[in-house]
Formats: structure tokens, C-alpha cells, sequence
């Protein structure tokens, strides 16, 4: 199931509330978990014995790494048994066709390939699941002695297909308690609009532009500006798509009590590619750092140990995207970039001008998207000399259709990149202070400290109210163009 | 008011939304056909763990909310309205153009798979020196008007595709380019207000069809009515067509269905082949209070009819004649019903049968060939024609 369909948001969403919220506290767990299995079932039916699989045996190789008197060589062969498990069922359902592929075409042998569909959420779920076994080998949390509580953190439905990689020890102690109060779950509902009116419509909307731009009949033909709108309009959807699935889980979350940290951070804004890796998909960062690059040594063991970590995590991070070279090549490229800042990039950005060191973000991010975007390195280089003028065409009517016809989208697109936190903030204290002169008739009680002016006086909700009505219509729009949908593919299965 | 009350709100507002919007999904009574969509719903899919297991119940589930929604019908209108105020300009493949018309996009066709359908005309022709064979190919709105496009906005060229057919094709038949006689009715006739396809459907209007008949009675020889010659009614002015359908645009002016009726009627008999029913008429009213006026034209679609008209022997222009075609021909019928005594009607796409064989059987000689440029350049079926 996804979060984006009618079904789910007026059948199971409510039905699971009701259920959970009538549960007494201690199958709270067990109610999730089976919605969650619910949840799964729905589109996989078949995989969610693999799943059921890989839960069961972490959780016991859990147990086995907290056993009393295990030897520091016994814990290290579980902690490699369980990375040999987990490693193994992710490699044979996501990499095995690619790498047989790979090697009927070196060998010329002719092996069939397995063609089973991959499992969703798989990339997903492992990394959680992987995360687990080493938090507890490296005693950084406790083994889950409760089989129900480890499968509801591997299975919460929330973000079992698409993330954010919520690592074991962030939530352990949520699992065991957590508490839901109306401040939290209102904000649970804010994000989820947020995030659902991200994808329907946003994502899914500038997703035709780039389908019609990437449909052409040849990319030799491709005028310069309807390159450029294709592949922009391709970073949108891509941001749109992941970062609003990011906010409905984050959202729900919260509805059921759950903190997961955040997963993007206005990456559209960044002013360096290392920048930009710290603000986008920052839960699998935050995995491949914490589980391989500090392992591996990190930082600590001279220059080139570093930049060959560097290395090795960024085309591991390509891969996981997806069983192709161009994913491959896609990590390489940030990995050969985030060296180059390292080595010397960052401080030469540093002594420009803040508008031309976010130029040069947004133009690798841009460019990395094109080889994102296609499998095919002829089609990936033909496309990035489209972008460069390389068809000697500047633009045609149909450029002109495709800008006019989605500007005012573009622009919100854009509006939506920027930070506005700080605007916000700032008008909110300034209502505040205004408010002084003001009567409050109702509220002087103010026992929600949460948004309380320094003064004493209660905070003013003209910013809340009109809040409240932006959500609203968010929500209805969304659900008017999921009536409508005719269009509604989701992209981050792939992963 | 608190945030703490604002924070209620959100909840209750929320919850209240979700849960009754699933109570009136639940209780409100489900329609088997959408009017608005001319399709049939998504019924309520019936378990059985083999369709759990094939994921077709997931499928038919997501589906069957979908279809029957609450408030459906203003949702759709909601969206297409957001669309146009961020001037979208198209929505599932049809345009929104100028003067209330809307077009269905059209791109370049392969050309080599084009050029085997003609082919396969041609061979045809080959095959049967003996039949007098026509080939008319009317264009599509689209390719009529392209100055009515939204601004910028490209279609493929249908005058220049309709000229290539035309150079493809070998002598033996005789080929009628429909912006011959279309182009030549809007300025003959003065009235640039008279319109020869609909606004909101992919069909040409009763006058573009009489157009063509016109065009194609001369090339026969004969003498076509005149305008004159008939009643004109109106029988629909709440018509919006499968663009219509297809594009789900709000605050359309709906088109009107005209009526060609001879002043000297000619009384015809309509056998449709595939159900075995006859009819003295060859119009269906029951479709004028249906979303698919079109199919007053017959009935709509069939594979298989025959029309016997009573015309006397010695006024009769033409004995037997097959028209080979898409619904196009549904609307151009009625007027060759005043010249030829038998004529049959196939519908390549859903019939079966050898065309060679149908006329060698039913002592046909004369045969027309009538698509228009959109189905034509995508009609695999064509290929059929080889035998």
C-alpha cells in the first residue's frame, strides 16, 4: 500500500487510529505490527515471508550477542553471520540479475536470469534490520528480548517502504514507552499534509514534464532550454516525491508516537556538495557513516585511508540506489567530488560569493540527476551535451509551451526549496509583540507554554489559524487530484 | 483561543474528515456507470485468497474507492479548475484550445508502420482489379484547426500526413483527401461559424459528414442533395464528447447534434449482424439522454451492419456497396442511404472476417475505405486487408 491513495488515507489510516488508540498499552506493539503486516501484505503478499524471515533471524542473533559469557570471537562471527544473512537476501534479490547480466556479457555464458520483482522496501527494512545487530555488538544498545517489539521496528509501516532508515538505537527506548500528547499528534497531521501534498501535487505534476521531455524521440534533438527544463524538473520530482514520503512517515509517526529524525533539510539550498549530502536522504548518510566510513577508519588514519573511504562509501551509496552502472557511476561522481572539496574545493567556495558557491551546487546536483536519471551512459551523455548546447538549438515553440504551460508550478517549486523558518519566526515574534495593545478576550490562562511570548502574554495565532486553513486546503486539494489520478507512479520503489 | 484549541482542531478536523468520508463512502448507494466518464465502475471485488495472492484484489480494491468516492464528481471538477488557473493547458492527452475546442495531441507517427498500413490498401486494390474502390481520409480536428492550439502548442501536420498517404498509395483507387472538400465547405459556404467537428469529441459534425458525402458523390458521378433537400434538426445541445471525457475540463460549452432528414424519405431497414436485431431507423435515441450521444449514429459501434433501402431500381445510383471504416462513417451513412439499395458496413477493428470473401459472397463490387487520420495511422487492424 502507499500513503498516497484514497484507500489508505479513509480506510486503513482511520481503522489503524481507532484500533490503536482503543488498545490497552501493552499490545499497542502488537496492533502495529500486524497493520503493519497488513500494510506490507497488500501489495507483497509472497515477500512478507522474507520479511518475517529476516526479522525473526536478527532477532535472534540479537539474543545470541547479548548471551553471558560469549567470547569477543563468538560475538564477531554472529555479527558476521547476521551481515552474511542480511547482506546475502538483499544481494540475491536486488544484484543478482544485474551481476549475471554483467557476467553473461564478459563470459558470453548464457545463465537466466532469476526475474523475480524486487521486494519492496527491501533496501529499506535490511539497513534498519543490519543497523540493529550492530548497535547491539558494539553494545550501544541492549538486544531486543521481545520478539513483537523488534518486528514492529522492522516493520512499522510508517517507513518500512521508503524510509527515513530509522537506526535501532534512535528508537529502542520509544519501543518500549513512548507517550502521545495533542501538541504531537497535531503536528503528526501537519507533516502529513505537508508530505502528502508534496507528492500529489507537486511531485506527481512536474513528473509529466520531465516524462514528456525524456520521451522525445531522440535526445539529439533536444533544444537547450527544454533540456534543462526536463532535468530540473526531474530534481523536483525527485525531491518532492522522496522528501514528501519522508514527511507522511514522519507525520504518522508522530500520530502513534514515534520521533524518527529528519530525513532532508532544504538540499536544494546547499552551497557545497558536501553540503548538499548533509541535507539530502540524511538517514542513509548518517547509516553508511556510522555502520562503514567510521568503521573503516573514517578520518582518523591519514589522508589517503580517507579518501579511499570516501571512496567505498559513495559507490556503495550509488549501488543501493539501484542495480545499475549508472548508479555506480552516479556515486563515483559525488564521491570524486566530495574528495576534491575536501581536498581543496571547500576553500576556494568558501572566498566566493554565497549566490555563485550555490550555482555551483545546484549545477552538479543537476548534472548528477541526469546520470541518476538514465541507464544508459550513451543516453546520459547525449543528454548532458543537449543541456550544453551540443544540438545547436536554443530552444523551439515547444520549449516555450513546456516553460509557460509550468511556470506558475515551477515557481512554486522553487518557493518550496527555500528555507523559510526564519521569516516565519520573525513574523511570529512581531505579532507577538503587537499583540500587547490588543485585548485578549479568550486564553489568558496560556498553559501550553510551547508558544508563549517572552513577555507573558499568550503568543498570537493569526499565524497558526492561517496555518490551520493552508493545511486544510492542502489536504483537500491532494485529495482531489488522488480522485482524479491518472498518474500515480511512485518512484522510490525502485530502492 | 489558545494553539492548544488550534491543536484540537487539527485533530478533530483530521479524524472527522477521514472517518466520514469513509462513513459516506460506506453508506452512500454505489452507481454501476459513470455518465460523466461513459465507463463502467469498479465493482466491489470479491475475496478469495487466489486474488489476494495475485495482488488483483489490492488492484480492484484501490480501484473500487476510487471509482465511488464521495463527491467524485466535484473533486475531478476541482482539479481540472487548479489545473487551468496554473495554466495547464492539457490534461490526460487532450488539449485545451482556443474557441471552446478541445484536440487530442498528436505526434509524429512511425512511418514505416504507417506506410505498411497503406500497403496494405494498395495490395487490396492489387487484389481486386475488378472493384471500384474509394479511400477517403478525413483529418481530425486537430489537423483541421492547429491554429486553435493553445498557444505554442504543436501537432504533428495532418496535411502533410494526409498528402504522404495520398503519394503512397497506387493508382487502381480513388483517394480523397478530406482537407480537399473540408477546406473548400468552411469558405463556399461563407459561414466560417458553421463547424465541422465537434468542440468536446474526437467526430466531425453531421455537416462535416455531409461535406464528405458530397465530395464523394461527385467523384462517383452522381448528383448529391443539396443542403436544401433536407430538414436540419437539432436533436442534441447537451453533447460533450469523449474529449470531454478524456480531459475532464470544467465550464464547457456543450456541442449540438444535428439531424439530416431527407425532404423525400427513403425508408431503410438496419440489420445489425453481430445481435441479430433490425430497425427501421437508422438513429438510437435512447443515446441522446446518454453521456454517448455519438451512438445515436447506429447504435454505436458494430462489426457487422446491413442497410436495405427502398429506392427504386431505375432512381437507384448504386446497387451494393461496402464502406469499410471507423465511426467516422456513422454520421456520412444516412446520406448515401438516398443513392445506393444495399449497403454494408464493416467495422475493421472488430470484425474477423475476410473482406475479399464478404464481397465475393455478396456480389459487392463497389467498396469505400472512410477512417479518419488518427485512427488510421495507429489501425494495426488495417493489416487484415491484405487477402
Amino acid at each position: 500500500m502507499v500513503f498516497s491513495s484514497l484507500l489508505f488515507l479513509i480506510l486503513f489510516l482511520p481503522v489503524v487510529l481507532i484500533l490503536y488508540y482503543l488498545s490497552p498499552r501493552r499490545i499497542k506493539n502488537l496492533m502495529l505490527f500486524l497493520a503493519s503486516l497488513v500494510f506490507y501484505a497488500w501489495g507483497e503478499p509472497i515477500y512478507i515471508a522474507l520479511m518475517l524471515f529476516s526479522t525473526l533471524t536478527d532477532y535472534l542473533f540479537g539474543l545470541l550477542l547479548d548471551r553471558k559469557g560469549m567470547s569477543g570471537k563468538g560475538r564477531k562471527a554472529v555479527l558476521i553471520a547476521s551481515v552474511i544473512v542480511n547482506l546475502g537476501v538483499l544481494g540475491f534479490f536486488k544484484y543478482a540479475d544485474f551481476l549475471i547480466a554483467n557476467v553473461n556479457a564478459v563470459l558470453g555464458t548464457a545463465i537466466p536470469p532469476t526475474d523475480l520483482p524486487l521486494p519492496i522496501g527491501i533496501s529499506f527494512y535490511t539497513f534498519q534490520s543490519m543497523s540493529y545487530i550492530i548497535d547491539v555488538y558494539r553494545r550501544d544498545s541492549k538486544a531486543q528480548r521481545n520478539w513483537i517489539d523488534f518486528a514492529t521496528f522492522v516493520s512499522l509501516f510508517p517507513q518500512l517502504v521508503a524510509g527515513p532508515i530509522v537506526r535501532y538505537n534512535t528508537i529502542a527506548e520509544q519501543l518500549k514507552d513512548r507517550r502521545v500528547d495533542a501538541h504531537m499528534f497535531a503536528e503528526g497531521v501537519r507533516r502529513f499534509c505537508i508530505g502528502l501534498a508534496k507528492k500529489v501535487l507537486l511531485a506527481n505534476n512536474i513528473g509529466l514534464l520531465w516524462n514528456e521531455v525524456s520521451a522525445a524521440d531522440s535526445l539529439s534533438g533536444l533544444p537547450v532550454l527544454t533540456a534543462w527544463l526536463g532535468i530540473i524538473a526531474f530534481a523536483f520530482q525527485i525531491y518532492y516525491d522522496f522528501s514528501g514520503y519522508s514527511d507522511m512517515a514522519i507525520g504518522l509517526g508522530l500520530m502513534f508516537g514515534f520521533r524518527f529524525n529528519e530525513n532532508f533539510n532544504k538540499p536544494y539550498t546547499a552551497i557545497s556538495m558536501t553540503d548538499f549530502w548533509r541535507r539530502w536522504h540524511i538517514s542513509l548518510g548518517t547509516w553508511f557513516r556510522e555502520y562503514v566510513y567510521i568503521p573503516l577508519g573514517g578520518n582518523r588514519k591519514g589522508m589517503t585511508n580517507q579518501l579511499r573511504n570516501i571512496l567505498i562509501v559513495w559507490l556503495l551509496t550509488g549501488i543501493w540506489h539501484g542495480a545499475s552502472w549508472n548508479f555506480l557511476l552516479w556515486g563515483l561522481y559525488f564521491g570524486v567530488i566530495l574528495i576534491a572539496e575536501k581536498l581543496f574545493l571547500l576553500r576556494l567556495l568558501a572566498r566566493l560569493p554565497r549566490w555563485m558557491s550555490h550555482l555551483y551546487a545546484v549545477l552538479l546536483i543537476l548534472i548528477g540527476w541526469v546520470l541518476f536519471a538514465f541507464e544508459n551512459i550513451g543516453d546520459v551523455a547525449a543528454y548532458i551535451s543537449a543541456m550544453f548546447g551540443g544540438n545547436g538549438i536554443w530552444f523551439d515553440r515547444h520549449s516555450i509551451y513546456l516553460l509557460y504551460t509550468n511556470a506558475i508550478l515551477l515557481l512554486l517549486l522553487v518557493m518550496g526549496s527555500l528555507e523559510w523558518r526564519g521569516l516565519i519566526r520573525s513574523v511570529q515574534a512581531r505579532l507577538n509583540g503587537g499583540i500587547q495593545n490588543r485585548s485578549v478576550a479568550d486564553d489568558i490562562t496560556g498553559s501550553d507554554g510551547t508558544r508563549k511570548a517572552v513577555n507573558g502574554k499568550p503568543a498570537s495565532v493569526v499565524l497558526p489559524l492561517l496555518g490551520l486553513g493552508w493545511h486544510a486546503v492542502l489536504l483537500l486539494m491532494s485529495v482531489a487530484y488522488l480522485v482524479d489520478a491518472t498518474f500515480n507512479p511512485f518512484l522510490y520503489f525502485r530502492f | 483561543m489558545s494553539s492548544k484549541w488550534i491543536d484540537r482542531i487539527y485533530i478533530g478536523g483530521f479524524l472527522s474528515l477521514l472517518i466520514g468520508l469513509l462513513l459516506f463512502f460506506i453508506f452512500e448507494p454505489k452507481t454501476i456507470f459513470s455518465e460523466l466518464e461513459n465507463r463502467k465502475l469498479q465493482e466491489n471485488p470479491e475475496f478469495s485468497w487466489s486474488r489476494i495472492w495475485s495482488q488483483q484484489y489490492a488492484k480492484d480494491a484501490e480501484l473500487y474507492v476510487t471509482d465511488h468516492f464521495p463527491f467524485r464528481a466535484e473533486f475531478i471538477a476541482t482539479k481540472s479548475l487548479l489545473e487551468q488557473a496554473r495554466l495547464q493547458k492539457e490534461n490526460n492527452g487532450i488539449f485545451l484550445g482556443e474557441d471552446g475546442y478541445l484536440f487530442e495531441k498528436f505526434g509524429k507517427p512511425d512511418l514505416d508502420e504507417l506506410g505498411s498500413y497503406v500497403d496494405a490498401i494498395n495490395k487490396f486494390a492489387a487484389n481486386h482489379p475488378e472493384t471500384r474502390l474509394s479511400f477517403l481520409l478525413a483529418p481530425n480536428s486537430v489537423g483541421m484547426y492547429p491554429e486553435r492550439l493553445p498557444w505554442m502548442a504543436e501537432a504533428y501536420s495532418q496535411r502533410e500526413l494526409n498528402k504522404w498517404i495520398g503519394g503512397r498509395l497506387d493508382g487502381g483507387l480513388t483517394f480523397l483527401d478530406g482537407f480537399a472538400f473540408l477546406d473548400h465547405g468552411d469558405t463556399e459556404s461563407k459561414q466560417d461559424d458553421r463547424q465541422l467537428y465537434y468542440r468536446t469529441d474526437h467526430h466531425w459534425t453531421t455537416f462535416g459528414a455531409y461535406l464528405a458525402y458530397r465530395a464523394y458523390s461527385e467523384s462517383l458521378g452522381w448528383e448529391p442533395l443539396a443542403e436544401e433537400d433536407f430538414h436540419i434538426r437539432t436533436v442534441s445541445d447537451s453533447f460533450l464528447g469523449s474529449y470531454h471525457t478524456k480531459g475532464q475540463y470544467g465550464g464547457l460549452r456543450p456541442d449540438t447534434i444535428e439531424v439530416y432528414e431527407p425532404k423525400n424519405p427513403v425508408a431503410s431497414e438496419m440489420h445489425i449482424v453481430d445481435t441479430d436485431e433490425t430497425s427501421d431507423s437508422l438513429y438510437d435515441d435512447s443515446y441522446l439522454s446518454k453521456k454517448d450521444k455519438y451512438s445515436y449514429f447506429q447504435g454505436g459501434v458494430h462489426a457487422l451492419v446491413t442497410v436495405t433501402n427502398e429506392i427504386a431500381s431505375e432512381d437507384a445510383d448504386l446497387e451494393k456497396l461496402l464502406i469499410v471504416k471507423d465511426s467516422y462513417a456513422h454520421s456520412m451513412l444516412p446520406f448515401l442511404t438516398n443513392h445506393v439499395r444495399d449497403i454494408h458496413m464493416i467495422d475493421i477493428r472488430y470484425y474477423n472476417g475476410n473482406i475479399g470473401d464478404y464481397m465475393e459472397e455478396n456480389g459487392i463490387q463497389d467498396a469505400l475505405f472512410l477512417f479518419n487520420t488518427s485512427t488510421f495511422v495507429q489501425e494495426r487492424n488495417l493489416l487484415k486487408l491484405k487477402y
